[in-house]
């Protein structure tokens, strides 16, 4: 089949002018916050910044307990996604590769589980962890969080599980692999990509979480990095560049791991995040 | 379980968690030892720039001097603390100490979430300016202490008024527009930064035609913005908004008005004093060009009604630490240190005798002939909720200047008023 | 459940053809007696933390909803039961009504927005040579990364009302009055940059996906049907879409969820404003119940969005329901 001139240039045409409009958030938020402030507000913009500047970056970071803002921020996050997973993998195991009674409403289960809006129960889980006496901690954060990502999760890992190929395990039995062994040494191998596009999700998710990590926790000590974020509004006023280069210094480190992560994510994507 | 009872015999039941409450105090550990109070810390939250770090350090180190005890400070963003503190209130470990806004602070007092402070009124509050103590007295209690007041000035670029070849400021509301017409006219700097919902300066000219946000009807508080006393107040600050740039939906911390100003191309904001130094912080250069005067009225003899700003010191009714929090209280608006935040801030300090620290005091001189005639939002516990986001009385100033008129915006947000005015407590 | 019909196409394609999930009919390792307990064991963390992690926060919601709580009864640990009186409030006021229609319609454009581009852009990317497919990847992962805290300030600023680029660019394209314009100061203009960014973050999603697919469509479907003659439209109609269509209700149901809560963007851009115009339930829901401190009738809001949200995406729920027993 041949194509016209027309038919050939018209997609890549489009594409560009997509590309554009999808980056050109992302790259106004860099170019910003690295620009200087006269270059910022400036009746005309400045599309290229020129005389680059990391006072900005100084002035974000420059916030007390920045670093502690980071570590909870970490800590909370790469906790979340790790039980998720874990307990996520062997939910998801069980739907997809046995059959039991009450299977479908497992799965009917989870997905109304994923449909839950934390951000209007806010004042229930606070009273739950405010008589518990855990506020101010970062493990009801922790395991709340855990919980947002938790039915997605099984639910995406489900697809993974399924698209192994069960003659794969079936060989490995007849090796004289137990079943747990089989698991782990056939399954979970071929799964990884699966996990890791998983867990990109839960990523953003709780890396993102304010609502409720601003009413359980008053103490900066136990604050986590968006509502750091959230503050310059109010802290810095119309400071565009202290703004941009605080939001750049948020986005990176899920831009970086999105990008790492990309190509394994879109080709396990297809198995897994439909699965919802 | 045992809330659950308390539930059932309601008010009574009211009554005996709160005597459980205030016997708990008693044991913590708020009480002193044979060394004082050492090795334990108040937690105090403080408003953000409404006590200088100087005051706050100087405060700490007599505190620790006389009790033996740290105290901690924590800056609190206006916006959004009433949710804060509402929920702080209700944990095991509140903030001991907490700066409370004088609108708010009859709610709170209604709520018990605040400590019965009369041992230190009789200690310590035999002075305090009956006036401004007024405020923390709900049912004939005192929930509070009178901290400071303060009413808004006009802050002015000295330089941009030079430029424009003005030489006096003005003393009329007609001569400040004109003032500020011809900065327009002569100069590239915005004649003024007014934000739309800079709604205290709004309250203030409302206090000026004499009239109230809200008035009694058959027991009950309703809205009173359809009044043509208050419509009159909305199109004076339409008029003044006109000159401005600023955002029409905005209030004046967001963003900071002082920040703004302190770019260097405004020519006034109304504001309080301090925010001065929100000014210098972000542009030292700027301090020498600050001026302040008084807000002119309508005529020369009587200056433009204000809003009396406040704030009181509170003692959390759930702190373990009552005692300890009373020492505080006693230190911090003793006559030295009531005095140096008089003194630092311009504000109005508690008691009449510390007004001397004002003397000589830029802001406080341009303060004080307002003063005497300001006024405060109804004191009374359904006010808190109207302050509430999104505050209707914002919402009708943003729907004024955007072109509605006075009379078709206050119908526009009456219901929102009248439901937060009468929202179950 | 027929999504299963996608397969990575990073697994051995040929091999998992044949094993759609139902291949290892009478095989003694299943469900047999002494592993009938092991799907139970297995699913028990994930079930028991859902039960408390979640159970209980909505048992507690629901109980705050017939509670009169507002700042005294929280603050002094009282509970003051009173029967339906929230639920009565909210379903007589017109607020609520008002509110619920404003969402489901915001869901509905944001989510046909969504699919339509997403799907369009989709099928684009399998169009593109190689070269320019993965440079339009690359940009689509680039905004579908952004974190929506982040994302939100960064649509401020570009719709800043002073020095903002968009306004900038209108001006200079000849739209003058535009140069000092407040998005944030009508409830269109509002809707417009929320909508701007929830569709700008989805649609990589969307997008990329939906080629991913497309690229497991078996090449010999289409050469049957170019066999029986049909044209570029009519395989699109008889192979691409029948192929994807399960994929596509999938991720409607995802993105309708998703958007239905998109609380942080509604909340972050404009705080529901301006004069509470463009709040959606679950902002309404946090306004009213924490940000009012009427959180007795925040939770009674709060308990009305499930089962809105229950309703709007029952349809499929129930397909999934019906094919879930297929399977058994």
């Amino acid at each position: 089949m041949k194509r016209s001139l027309f038919g050939r240039l018209w997609p890549n045409v489009t594409a560009v002018i997509l590309f554009v409009g999808f980056v050109f958030p992302v790259y106004w938020m860099f170019a910003t916050a690295l620009k200087p402030t006269g270059d910022i507000i400036s009746e005309d913009p400045v599309w290229f910044p020129t005389d680059i500047t990391f006072e900005h970056f100084q002035r974000a970071t420059g916030v007390d307990h920045f670093w502690t803002y980071v570590s909870n921020s970490l800590i909370v996050t790469v906790c979340a996604v790790a039980f998720a997973l874990v307990i996520a993998l062997a939910g998801a195991f069980a739907l997809a590769r046995m059959r039991f009674k009450g299977r479908r409403g497992f799965v009917i289960g989870f997905m109304l589980a994923q449909m839950a809006p934390w951000e209007v129960m806010i004042i229930a889980m606070y009273m739950i962890v405010r008589d518990a006496s855990m506020l101010n901690s970062l493990l009801p954060l922790t395991v709340f969080y855990m919980m947002m990502i938790l039915p997605f999760t099984i639910l995406t890992l489900r697809g993974f599980v399924a698209a192994v190929p069960r003659e794969l395990e079936e060989a490995a039995m007849v090796d004289g692999c137990t079943r747990s062994q089989a698991f782990l040494k056939v399954i979970l191998p071929l799964l990884a990509p699966g996990l890791m596009s998983t867990s990109l999700f839960g990523f953003i998710t709780a890396w993102n979480e304010f609502p409720l990590v601003l009413v359980l926790n008053k103490e900066a000590e136990s604050q986590t990095l968006p509502l750091w974020l959230s503050s310059f509004q109010t802290a810095f006023g119309n400071d565009w560049g202290a703004t941009m280069a605080a939001s750049s210094l948020f986005a990176v480190p899920i831009l970086i791991l999105f990008v790492f992560l990309q190509r394994r994510a879109v080709s396990g994507l297809t198995a897994g995040a439909v699965k919802g | 379980m045992k809330r659950r009872l308390i539930s059932a015999i309601g008010v009574a039941g009211m009554m005996i968690s709160l005597a459980a409450c205030g016997g708990d105090n008693g044991d913590g550990d708020g009480k002193a030892g044979a060394d004082g109070y050492a090795g334990q810390t108040l937690t105090v939250w403080v408003m953000d720039g409404s006590s200088p770090d100087q005051w706050q350090k100087d405060v700490a180190a007599a505190f620790e001097k006389k009790t033996k005890a740290k105290v901690k400070f924590q800056i609190q963003q206006w916006n959004g603390i009433q949710q804060k503190l509402t929920t702080a209130l209700s944990e095991e470990n509140p903030p001991d100490v907490f700066e409370i806004g004088n609108t708010q602070t009859p709610a709170y007092a209604k709520t018990g979430g605040l400590a019965d402070l009369a041992d230190l009124k009789s200690e310590i509050g035999g002075e305090w300016t009956a006036s401004l103590n007024e405020s923390s007295i709900f049912e004939g209690k005192q929930y509070a202490a009178p901290w400071y007041f303060a009413n808004r000035v006009v802050l002015y670029n000295k330089k941009v008024w030079a430029d424009a070849g003005i030489k006096d400021t003005p003393k009329t509301r007609d001569e400040f527009y004109a003032d500020l017409k011809q900065i327009g006219e002569k100069t590239d700097a915005e004649p003024i930064y007014l934000p739309g919902q800079n709604w205290y300066h709004f309250v203030g000219l409302t206090i000026g035609e004499g009239v109230q946000l809200v008035k009694e009807q058959d027991g009950k508080y309703v809205s009173n913005l359809a009044d043509p006393k208050v419509a009159a107040a909305m199109e004076t600050y339409k008029k003044f908004q006109a000159l401005s740039k600023a955002p029409k939906d905005k209030d004046e911390a967001t963003p900071q008005q002082g920040e703004v100003f302190g770019k260097g191309n405004v020519g006034a904001f109304i504001g309080m004093g301090w925010e001065a130094g929100i000014a210098i912080k972000a542009n030292p250069k700027i301090e020498k060009e600050i001026g302040y005067f008084t807000i002119p009225g309508a005529t020369a003899d009587k200056p433009e009604g204000v809003f009396l700003g406040g704030s009181n010191l509170a003692v959390a009714a759930g702190s373990k630490k009552q005692e300890l929090a009373k020492e505080f209280l006693k230190i911090a608006l003793s006559d030295t240190y009531e005095g140096e935040l008089a003194k630092l801030n311009g504000v109005i300090p508690n008691k009449e005798a510390l007004q001397s620290n004002l003397k000589g005091n830029e802001v406080a001189e341009a303060a004080a002939p307002a003063a005497a005639g300001g006024g405060t939002t109804p004191l009374i516990p359904e006010w808190a909720a109207v302050e509430n986001a999104p505050n209707p009385v914002k919402t009708y100033m943003t729907a004024v200047l955007n072109g509605k008129s006075p009379a078709a915006a206050a119908k526009q947000v009456e219901d929102e008023f009248n439901k937060r005015l009468a929202q179950q407590q | 459940m027929t999504v299963q019909t996608e397969r990575p196409p990073s697994g051995p394609v040929d091999v998992a053809k044949t094993t759609p999930g139902r291949s290892g009919g009478g095989r003694p390792a299943t469900g047999k007696r002494p592993g009938a307990l092991v799907p139970y064991l297995l699913l028990l963390p994930a079930c028991a933390a859902t039960v408390l992690l979640l159970g209980w926060p909505l048992l507690k919601d629901v109980l705050l909803s017939f509670q009169n709580l507002n700042m005294a009864q929280l603050i002094q640990h009282v509970t003051e039961w009173n029967g339906v009186e929230n639920y009565r409030q909210v379903l007589t006021g017109e607020d609520f009504w008002r509110v619920t229609l404003r969402s489901i319609l915001f869901t509905a454009v944001n989510v046909v927005l969504i699919m339509v581009a997403g799907t369009l852009i989709g099928l684009l990317l399998a169009r593109l040579g190689k070269r320019m497919r993965i440079t339009l990847m690359m940009g689509l992962v680039l905004a579908w990364a952004m974190p929506v805290v982040a994302a939100s300030t960064v649509y401020q600023w570009l719709f800043a009302q002073r020095f903002g680029v968009v306004n900038w660019v209108l001006d200079k394209l000849g739209w003058h009055s535009m140069a000092d314009y407040s998005w944030t100061s009508s409830q269109m203009s509002t809707f417009f940059v929320v909508t701007l960014l929830i569709v700008w973050m989805s649609i990589p999603f969307v997008a990329i996906n939906l080629y991913a697919a497309t690229t497991t469509i078996p090449s010999e479907l289409y050469e049957a049907a170019s066999l029986d003659g049909a044209g570029v439209w009519k395989s699109f109609t008889t192979v691409t879409m029948p192929f994807l269509r399960p994929f596509l209700y999938a991720t409607t149901f995802l993105e309708v969820i998703w958007v239905f809560k998109a609380f942080v963007q509604v909340f972050t851009i404009n705080g529901g404003g301006p004069d509470r115009l463009t709040e959606i339930l679950p902002v309404y829901a946090y306004i009213e119940g924490v940000g009012n401190q009427h959180y007795g009738m925040g939770a009674a809001i709060a308990v009305l969005t499930i089962l809105i949200l229950l309703g709007l995406t029952a349809y499929y729920l129930r397909i999934v329901l019906k094919q879930e027993e297929d399977e058994l």
